[in-house]
């Protein structure tokens, strides 16, 4: 994707959704850091005390595998990114609404905390906002709409 | 860790959040000022994970030593990312990845805290 964004460092007088590379900017601080933060704390789960509860804490691991390929999507722009990003974020979507009901209406099955616990609650509610986040994005920016935008 | 530079690393992560908050909402990229801002919170980090990891080699007793040392080394993350992505996007959406990577180093300080003061056993 071009950084026209750069050409022009006074960008007041640019409108909100006119260059598609500064939002996607943000969402790869946002997912570039529960990348870190899920992955990390998977990790730390499973070999510090991986008996206590296997399964939240490979969904820990599974959710931080999930930001990894998000962020690899958002990164990259190759053919496969855009599908890429589109299955992590629909992933991450399914998982944190899935879990976060779950851990609500049978708390007794998850009593070991995952990213996607009662939809992010520990993590301000960050979580459930950042998949709606990224499939906005994906949908705004979808090919189509592009040339579109070029024809203007 | 020492609780004084804690919490001044913590101020300073708001601060900076807040700051760099209220450029993108003005719809401007960072500013040099926001830009010296990161590097010196960013260096006040890097020394508040060394203070650490000496008290901890020290001897100093944690109830979760695992997490407290990947909190310490991965709050260093956060930020170069930020300022990143914040000089190569010159408009409001950098200002925006620096706000966020700030806030959530103030929020990794805050869980650093609690780590360390969490009582063992």
């Amino acid at each position: 994707m071009s950084d026209q964004s750069a050409v022009n460092p006074d960008a007041v007088a640019q409108e909100d959704d006119s260059p598609p590379t500064g939002p996607r900017r943000v969402l790869i601080a946002l997912y570039a850091v529960f990348a870190l933060a899920a992955t990390a704390r998977g990790i730390v789960q499973i070999a510090t005390k991986f008996d206590e509860a296997p399964v939240a804490y490979l969904l820990s691991l599974f959710s931080g595998l999930v930001y990894i390929a998000a962020t690899v999507g958002l990164v990259t722009d190759r053919r496969w990114s855009r599908p890429l990003a589109w299955a992590a974020v629909g992933t991450e979507m399914v998982g944190v609404v899935t879990i976060g009901l779950a851990s609500i209406f049978d708390s007794t099955a998850f009593p070991h905390d995952t990213v996607w616990s009662r939809f992010g609650a520990g993590y301000g509610y960050v979580p459930i906002i950042l998949p709606v986040l990224g499939l906005m994005w994906l949908w705004q920016t979808r090919p189509q709409q592009k040339e579109s935008a070029a024809a203007n | 860790m020492i609780q004084g530079l804690a919490i001044g690393v913590l101020s300073a992560g708001l601060l900076l959040g807040a700051w760099t908050g209220i450029q993108g909402w003005r719809r401007r990229p960072t500013t040099e000022a926001q830009m010296v801002g990161a590097i010196i919170v960013e260096a006040a980090l890097l020394v508040q994970t060394v203070i650490a990891i000496v008290q901890l080699v020290g001897g100093r007793e944690l109830a979760e030593p695992v997490t407290f040392v990947a909190y310490s080394v991965g709050i260093l993350l956060p930020l170069p990312l930020g300022f990143y992505l914040a000089r190569i996007e010159r408009t409001r959406w950098g200002s925006l990845s620096l706000c966020f990577t700030a806030v959530v180093v103030a929020v990794m300080t805050l869980r650093l805290m609690q780590l360390w003061q969490a009582p063992v056993g």
